[in-house]
C-alpha cells in the first residue's frame, strides 16, 4: 500500500520532478564541462563535449522521467484489460452485479443529496459563517395556570433539550434593547443585527393579475447585515422601514421574472400587496431565498408596512413587551465569538425581559436569550427532515452493505472456481500482490461501472423523492441537486464498494497453499465459510428493513382507518381570502354567503359550505376561537371550535343527531348559535338535552345557544384529534385569515375546479384561489411523511429481500454443485429425493435461522429508535416481527428450493463417474 | 554507444549496484557518483552519463536511494542522493549475486 501512496504522490508530483531532473542535468553538464576546461578546452568547446559525452539530453530526461509511470501505468492498463475479459466473459454475472450496485448506490447518492442540501449547505450571502440566529428558551407554563410573561404570539416553537420550549420570536422592543444603537456604543458584539417575520401568504395583484404569493417583512438592516446586493434597483434600507415611509417591496428573481418579463422592467411598477398600493424598488439575486431554507419568499416588504397591510392589530404589537412576534439574526463583529456575543447579550435580554413580568409567577419562568449558529439559515427544514433522512440514509447504507456482501458473495464462488488459475499463475511467479491487485482492480471497474448507472439512478431518484415529499405542496421549496460534493461522495462509494466486496475473494483466492489446489482437479476449497457469514449477513440486515416497513405500513394503515366521522371522498376544498382583496367587514360576510350559493348552483354540485379551514387541519390554522368556554359554572376542557358556514354537516355527510345544523337563518345580527358534537353533549350534559341550553365562550363574551347535536368527528390531525367539537356559525364570526370552501359534488371533485375559476373572476377578479385539494388529497397531505416512509421502505425491503434471495440461492447453488459427488453416492445407497431436497432445504433454513437470530435483537433495539414515527403501533410490535420472519422464511425456501430439486434430480451414476 | 570500450555494459544491472555501493559510502550528487565510480575503479569504468538519471529515478522509486535538494562541495545547489535501509539490503543482495556470478564466471574461465 505505501507503495501504491509512492506511486500517487510521484505522480502528483510529476510536474515538479521533472523541472528538478531538469535542473539537476544542467548542474551535471556544467560540472562536467568545468572540469573539461580545467584539462585545457575553451569553455564552448568544454561544453560541447559535456553534452555530447551525457548522450541525448532531452530523451534521457524524458526516460528517467517516465520511468515510475510506465510501470505503474502499463500494469494498470493490463489489469483493466483483463478486468474487462472477466466481465464479458461472465455477461450476466457482470450485468447482475451492476444492477445490483448501481441501486445500492444511487440510493445512496440520492438520500445523500437531500441530505447535502438540508442539513450541510449554507446560505447563499457573503460570510455566512458570522451570522448567528437568536433564540430563547424556558420552560413550559404549567398546565391551566396563565402565569407566563408570553401573553400572545405569532410563530412557532419547538422542542428543546429536558421538555423546555424553544423559540425565535421576540417582542419589538427585545430586539430594540438589543439593537445596534445599543450594542455598537456599549458592547460591540454585532455589526447588524436584523429583524423579519414571514408574512405568509399575501394577495399581490400585478396590473389587475391577482396571485397568492408569500411575504417576508424584514427590517431596514436585513439586506446590509446579510450583504446581499440586488439584482436590479435598490434593497429596503432604514429609511424605508418606518411608520409613514412610502410604501416600498423587493420581488424575488423568479416573481420578476414570471410577473415582468425580466428584473429591470420591475423597477418602479406599481403593484397591490394586499389591495394596498406599493412600489417595486428591487429583485433580489436569483440565488437568494431569505434566511429560511424552508421558505422562498416571493415579495420582501419593509417591516412597517404591516400597519398598512395588516391594520390595528398590527401597529399594537409593536408597543406590546408581551407579544412575541419577531425574529433576528446578527453578524458577528470579526474575531467576536458566538459564545462572547451569547455572554455579553443574555444578562441585557434577562435584565430587559424582567421587566417585562406582571407577576411573581412569570418572573419565576423567564425565557433566556441563546444564540445559534445562522450560516445554514434558520432550522425549520433540519427540524422537519433531519431525522427521517438519517433513518433513510442508514436504510440505504444497509442496502449497499448487503449489495456489496451479495456480490463479494458471489465474487467468492467465482474465485472458488479460478483457484486452480491462480494457483498456476502463483506458481509460475506471479507476485501475490499483484494478483490481488489484479482482482481488485475488477472489482473496482464492476462498482465504478454501477456507480455511473447508480448516478442515472439517482436523478430519477431525487426527482420521484421530490415529488413524493412535496405531495403536492404549492412552492415546495425543498430543492436537492447532483453537484460535484455529491458525486465526489458517489465515486468515493463505488471504489470503497469495489475494494469491500473485492478485497476477501481475492484474498482467499490468493492463499498461498498453492499446492492441494493444484493437485485437485475440481478445486475443493475450503467448505466457504466466508460465504456462510455473508449470506447470514445478508439475511439478518433485510429482516431489519423487512420489519422497519411492516412496522411502518402498519402506521398508515392505522392512520387510514383512524374513523374520521365525515365524507372523505367526493369533496373539492379550496380557499379564498376577500380580506386581502380589499374587502371588510360586515360586507365581507354577505360576500361569501353570496359566493357559496353560487358554488352550490355548479351543476353536479350537490351542497356547498364553507368554514375557517379544512377539517383536519383545524386547530393548526388559526381558529376563530381558542379562548375558555363554559358550559354553565363548568369550564369545558378538550374541546375545538370549527366556524361553520350553512349546510356543513350535510356538505361534510356528518349526521345530524337531534336538533338542526347551522344554515341561512343563522346571519350576523341573528341570536348565535352552536351544534355541539355527541361526546360533547354526553359529557357535559349526560343524559339531559342539550338542546336550548347555551355554551359561554368567556374571552367574547357571549353566550350561543346550542341547536344541534352532531355524531362525532375527528376535529384536526389524525393522530390528535378530538371528538369534542363546537360548530359555531361562521357568519356570526369575522374570519381573520382565509375562508375554506367545500363542495360536495358528483364524479372526481377536480373536474369542477375550472368552474370554480369562473365563478370566483365573476364575483371579483382579485381574488385568487388558492389551495385547491380534493379532501383525500388534504388528508393525506397531513401524513405525508407516514406515506413517504411506507412507500420507500416497502421498496426497500423488497430489494433487500431480492438480493438477499439471490444470495442464498447463488450459495446454495453452489455448494450442491461442490456436493455433487457426496450426493450421488448417498443416492446411489438408497436415499430418497426428499431426503436430499430435505438435506439442502434444512440447511438453508440453518442459516435463515441463524440470520433471525441475530437479527431480532437488533430490530427490537433499531425499532425504537425510529417510535416516533410510529402511530397506533408499538415498535416491538409482535405481529410484524412474526409476519416479516414468515416473509423472510418463505423467501429463503423458495431461494433454496431450486437448488434443492436440483440436488434431488443428480444422477447417481453420472455424478459417480465424474468423480 | 558501442565504441566505448570500458563502458559498463559487461554486466547489465551492475550500475545500480555501483550507484548503491557508492552512496553507502557517502552521500552525492548525480555527477559526484559518476566521478566517483571512475575515480575508485581507476578509469576503468566510465558510466554512460545519460543511464545515470534513469537509474536514479529507478532506484528511488524502488525506495532505496532518497534524493534531497542541498549544497555540493563548491557550494551549488543540487539534488543529493542518500542511501536508506532498503537500499543498504538491496546491495547486500545484489553484492551476494554478484560474488556468485563472478565466482562462477571464474571457475567458468579457470576450467579452460
Amino acid at each position: 500500500v505505501t507503495d501504491v501512496l509512492r506511486r500517487l504522490r510521484y505522480w502528483k508530483e510529476s510536474a515538479r520532478r521533472s523541472e528538478a531532473l531538469r535542473e539537476e542535468i544542467e548542474l551535471h553538464l556544467a560540472e562536467k564541462a568545468a572540469e573539461l576546461q580545467t584539462d585545457g578546452m575553451t569553455a564552448e568547446r568544454a561544453r560541447a563535449e559535456a553534452r555530447r559525452r551525457f548522450g541525448n539530453v532531452g530523451l534521457k530526461h524524458e526516460e528517467s522521467r517516465e520511468i515510475w509511470m510506465t510501470r505503474f501505468l502499463s500494469e494498470l492498463g493490463q489489469d483493466v484489460r483483463y478486468g474487462l475479459r472477466t466481465m464479458t466473459a461472465n455477461k450476466a454475472f457482470s450485468a447482475l452485479a451492476v444492477l445490483l450496485l448501481a441501486l445500492g448506490i444511487g440510493a445512496n447518492t440520492a438520500i445523500y443529496s437531500f441530505m447535502e442540501s438540508i442539513l450541510l449547505r449554507s446560505l447563499p450571502v457573503a460570510d455566512p459563517e458570522s451570522l448567528v440566529v437568536l433564540n430563547w428558551h424556558s420552560r413550559p407554563p404549567q398546565e391551566g395556570s396563565k402565569q407566563w410573561v408570553i401573553h400572545g404570539l405569532q410563530g412557532m416553537f419547538w422542542p428543546g433539550d429536558k421538555g423546555a420550549l424553544v423559540s425565535g420570536i421576540f417582542p419589538y422592543a427585545a430586539m430594540e434593547t438589543l439593537g445596534s444603537q445599543n450594542v455598537s456604543s456599549e458592547n460591540p458584539v454585532f455589526s447588524t443585527l436584523f429583524g423579519y417575520f414571514n408574512g405568509h401568504n399575501r394577495n399581490l395583484a400585478v396590473r389587475g393579475q391577482a396571485a397568492s404569493v408569500s411575504a417576508e417583512y424584514v427590517t431596514g438592516d436585513y439586506f446590509r447585515g446579510l450583504e446581499v446586493s440586488p439584482a436590479a434597483g435598490r434593497l429596503i434600507n432604514s429609511e424605508d422601514d418606518r411608520a409613514g415611509a412610502a410604501a416600498v417591496a423587493v420581488i424575488s428573481f423568479a416573481t420578476s421574472q414570471n410577473r415582468f418579463g425580466g428584473p429591470p422592467n420591475a423597477i418602479g411598477q406599481s403593484i397591490l400587496v394586499d389591495n394596498i398600493p406599493f412600489t417595486v424598488i428591487g429583485v433580489t439575486p436569483p440565488e437568494f431565498f431569505g434566511v429560511d431554507p424552508a421558505m422562498a419568499p416571493d415579495l420582501y416588504l419593509p417591516l412597517h408596512t404591516n400597519m398598512l397591510t395588516d391594520g390595528a392589530r398590527a401597529a399594537r404589537m409593536y408597543g406590546d413587551g408581551n407579544f412575541y412576534w419577531i425574529e433576528m439574526m446578527g453578524r458577528l463583529r470579526p474575531g467576536v465569538s458566538m459564545a462572547q456575543a451569547q455572554a455579553a447579550l443574555a444578562p441585557r435580554f434577562r435584565q430587559w425581559v424582567d421587566t417585562t413580568a406582571k407577576t411573581g409567577g412569570e418572573r419565576a419562568n423567564l425565557p433566556a436569550l441563546i444564540l445559534n449558529p445562522g450560516a445554514e439559515g434558520l432550522g425549520s427544514l433540519r427540524r422537519q427532515y433531519s431525522k427521517p433522512l438519517y433513518v433513510l440514509l442508514a436504510m440505504v447504507g444497509l442496502i449497499l452493505a448487503i449489495t456489496c456482501a451479495n456480490i463479494a458473495n458471489l465474487l467468492l464462488a467465482r474465485a472458488a472456481a479460478r483457484r486452480r488459475e491462480m494457483a498456476v499463475r502463483l506458481s509460475l511467479g506471479a507476485g501475490r500482490f499483484r494478483v490481488v491487485r489484479q482482482l481488485l482492480t475488477e472489482s473496482v471497474m464492476l462498482a465504478s461501472l454501477g456507480g455511473a448507472f447508480g448516478v442515472l439512478f439517482a436523478i430519477w431518484g431525487v426527482r420521484s423523492l421530490t415529488l413524493l415529499l412535496s405531495n403536492g405542496q404549492e412552492n415546495f421549496t425543498l430543492h436537492a441537486e447532483l453537484n460535484w460534493k455529491v458525486l465526489g461522495l458517489t465515486a468515493a462509494l463505488s471504489v470503497v464498494c469495489g475494494l469491500l466486496f473485492g478485497l476477501a475473494p481475492a484474498i482467499q483466492s490468493t492463499r498461498p497453499d498453492v499446492m492441494p489446489a493444484l493437485k485437485n482437479g475440481r478445486g475443493g476449497g475450503p467448505r466457504g465459510r466466508a460465504q456462510h457469514v455473508l449470506v447470514v449477513a445478508q439475511i439478518a440486515v433485510s429482516f431489519l428493513l423487512l420489519v422497519a416497513a411492516g412496522l411502518f405500513v402498519r402506521t398508515l394503515n392505522k392512520l387510514h382507518s383512524v374513523q374520521l366521522g365525515y365524507a372523505r371522498e367526493n369533496i373539492l376544498l379550496f380557499s379564498l381570502n376577500a380580506r386581502q382583496a380589499g374587502h371588510r367587514d360586515p360586507e365581507m360576510a354577505t360576500f361569501y354567503a353570496n359566493l357559496r350559493k353560487r358554488f352550490e348552483s355548479i351543476p353536479g354540485v350537490s351542497s356547498a359550505t364553507l368554514s375557517q379551514s379544512s377539517i383536519i387541519s383545524a386547530g393548526h390554522a388559526g381558529g376563530v376561537y381558542r379562548g375558555a368556554m363554559k358550559i354553565g359554572a363548568v369550564t369545558v376542557a378538550g374541546a375545538g371550535v370549527m366556524a361553520a358556514g350553512p349546510h356543513f354537516l350535510t356538505t361534510m355527510q356528518i349526521p345530524v343527531l337531534a336538533g338542526r345544523e347551522i344554515d341561512e337563518r343563522d346571519q350576523p345580527g341573528s341570536p348565535p348559535v352552536a351544534v355541539i358534537s355527541e361526546r360533547l353533549a354526553r359529557t357535559y350534559f349526560g343524559n339531559e338535552n342539550p338542546l336550548g341550553r347555551r355554551i359561554t365562550f368567556v374571552d367574547e363574551k357571549r353566550d350561543l345557544e346550542i341547536v344541534g347535536v352532531s355524531a362525532n368527528v375527528r376535529y384536526g390531525g389524525l393522530k390528535q384529534g378530538s371528538p369534542m367539537t363546537v360548530f359555531a356559525a361562521a357568519s356570526q364570526f369575522s374570519p381573520e385569515d382565509r375562508v375554506t370552501y367545500a363542495l360536495r359534488v358528483a364524479g372526481d371533485p377536480l373536474r369542477y375546479v375550472r368552474s370554480v375559476h369562473e365563478v370566483v373572476r365573476e364575483a371579483d377578479s382579485r381574488i385568487p384561489v388558492t389551495n385547491v385539494f380534493t379532501q383525500a388529497a388534504e388528508i393525506d397531505r397531513t401524513i405525508s411523511r407516514e406515506i413517504t416512509f411506507s412507500k420507500l421502505c416497502t421498496v426497500f425491503a423488497v430489494l433487500a429481500l431480492l438480493i438477499a434471495c439471490v444470495g442464498l440461492y447463488g450459495t446454495m447453488s453452489y455448494s450442491v454443485a461442490q456436493q455433487t459427488g457426496e450426493i450421488g453416492i448417498r443416492m446411489a445407497v438408497g436415499a430418497q429425493r426428499g431426503a436430499v431436497v430435505w438435506m439442502v432445504l434444512r440447511r438453508v433454513l440453518l442459516l435463515a435461522a441463524v440470520g433471525l437470530a441475530i437479527s431480532v435483537p437488533a430490530a427490537l433495539i433499531a425499532s425504537r429508535l425510529v417510535k416516533s414515527f410510529l402511530f397506533g403501533t408499538q415498535p416491538n410490535d409482535p405481529g410484524t416481527l412474526a409476519l416479516a420472519g414468515v416473509v423472510l422464511l418463505s423467501a429463503a425456501i423458495l431461494a433454496g428450493y431450486a437448488p434443492a430439486r436440483r440436488a434431488s434430480r443428480i444422477d447417481p451414476v453420472a455424478a459417480l463417474r465424474q468423480e | 554507444m558501442g565504441r566505448k570500450a570500458q563502458k559498463n555494459d559487461s554486466l547489465p544491472g551492475s550500475l545500480d549496484m555501483l550507484i548503491l555501493r557508492t552512496l553507502s559510502r557517502r552521500d552525492l550528487h548525480g555527477y559526484g557518483i559518476v566521478q566517483f565510480i571512475q575515480q575508485s575503479s581507476d578509469n576503468e569504468l566510465l558510466v554512460e552519463e545519460g543511464s545515470l538519471y534513469p537509474a536514479l529515478q529507478r532506484l528511488e522509486l524502488n525506495g532505496w536511494i532518497d534524493g534531497a535538494w542541498g549544497v555540493t562541495s563548491n557550494n551549488r545547489r543540487a539534488r543529493i542522493y542518500k542511501i536508506t535501509a532498503a537500499g543498504r539490503k538491496q546491495l547486500g543482495v545484489e553484492t551476494r549475486q554478484y560474488a556468485k556470478l563472478t565466482l562462477a564466471i571464474a571457475r567458468v574461465m579457470g576450467a579452460e
